[in-house]
């Protein structure tokens, strides 16, 4: 074991200037909006879902999208708080409300559907495409916030890692609502919540693991 | 710590000699072991060096290195918790026979045994065999003092452990 006056003169001999991180409120933004112009460049391959102009009148219909797109921007927000070690871990909590709202949208479109279309109204077929596009927008999306909050893996890793992974989840399905024509049905209560909860998962996985991994 | 962030070698020794003594008291709080309490300020002091870019210097410099220390010392216990859990302390009776010089001179012999095997291996299995398990050295460093290359140390020193392994186990029972 070498010495701390030891380790202390080889930390000192290998300091060279370092970039410091900007705002956190900065680098959420920036965030975000690299997250839309990947969705928009994958809504833009794919074609809007025909129905939109008709859908958008929908008054649940847009408090999810708006509530799911809130929910990951306020997410991110909460992230790149939550990975600077002076910060409260509090922020956390930030996306809380309207993950709530988006959630109970969901909900509630799926039980008038289910009501309406009776339990034959589940197509699972139709939700492969979805899966890519889910696949698609989202892994650009966790690979660059992974890298930009990889420094949260000595402090908070786990805190981090989960709202980072709510972030992304809330970003690319409030996407996906507008380019998929699935909705109310229960697949779409799998996808969203099915998509929050294993982005989460991962993200708690990489919370142990991977942002941990070099030390 | 922002004159470090610039590069200010003199400022960031400063800085990191004049933290030690808190950090120090500060590990005490959680560990009780003296090697153990070192172990854990060298590892605040190395994540300080990771993310010292995390920090902003608009703020105060106190609450950003407190986080940090109890957080990598809350980890430590924990691992630390988790670890004892798993293991068992070695006992007396974990021992095949209760006196320590009997368990060593048996071990030695075997160690003899070993080394006169080695011996007899053909020159290159040896040479491996030597560099990397007895002198244990990488395989690069195996590689540069031996001549041969890595791939065929690698070969060597496999063979040789399987030659050592046929050898040695018949004789086990």
């Amino acid at each position: 074991m070498t010495g701390t006056p030891d380790l202390i003169r080889q930390l000192t001999a290998e300091a060279e200037a370092v970039r410091r991180l900007r705002p956190p409120l900065v680098r959420a933004g920036l965030w975000v909006i690299i997250g839309a112009v990947i969705l928009t460049a994958v809504a833009t391959a794919i074609g809007l879902r025909p129905d939109l102009g008709l859908k958008l009148r929908d008054p649940v219909f847009v408090i999810e999208i708006a509530s799911a797109a809130l929910t990951g921007i306020t997410a991110a927000i909460a992230a790149f708080h939550v990975s600077i070690p002076d910060r409260s871990a509090r922020w956390a909590l930030l996306p809380l409300p309207t993950l709530l709202v988006w959630l109970s949208t969901v909900g509630y479109g799926c039980l008038t559907n289910w009501v309406a279309l009776g339990p034959g109204g589940t197509v699972p077929g139709l939700s492969i495409p979805c899966l890519e596009t889910i696949a698609l927008g989202s892994t650009p999306l966790a690979v660059i916030l992974y890298f930009m909050l990889r420094h949260a893996r000595f402090v908070r890793p786990l805190a981090t890692a989960s709202v980072a992974a709510v972030a992304v989840a809330g970003l690319t399905v409030s996407a996906l609502r507008l380019f998929h024509e699935l909705d109310a049905t229960v697949m779409v209560l799998i996808w969203n919540v099915g998509a929050g909860a294993v982005m989460t998962l991962v993200g708690a996985m990489f919370g142990r693991r991977g942002f941990l991994l070099p030390r | 710590m922002a004159r470090a962030q610039d590069g200010d070698r003199q400022a960031y020794s400063t800085l990191l000699e004049e933290i030690v003594p808190y950090l120090r008291r500060l590990a005490r709080r959680w560990l009780r072991d003296a090697d153990e309490v070192e172990d854990a300020v060298q590892d605040i002091l190395l994540v300080i060096h990771a993310i010292r870019h995390t920090y902003d210097p608009g703020r105060p410099f106190g609450p950003w290195l407190l986080t940090i220390a109890r957080r990598r010392l809350s980890d430590r216990v924990r691992r630390h918790i988790s670890r004892s859990a798993r293991e068992e302390p070695l006992k007396p009776e974990h021992e095949t026979l209760s006196t320590v010089p009997t368990n060593l001179a048996e071990e030695r012999a075997d160690g003899r045994r070993l080394h006169d095997m080695i011996e007899v291996l053909p020159p290159a299995q040896r040479l491996a065999i030597k560099l990397l398990k007895l002198r244990e050295m990488s395989l690069k460093e195996a590689a540069r003092e031996s001549g041969m290359s890595v791939a065929a140390l690698k070969t060597a020193g496999h063979r040789a452990l399987k030659t050592l392994r046929a050898k040695f186990v018949p004789h086990e029972d």
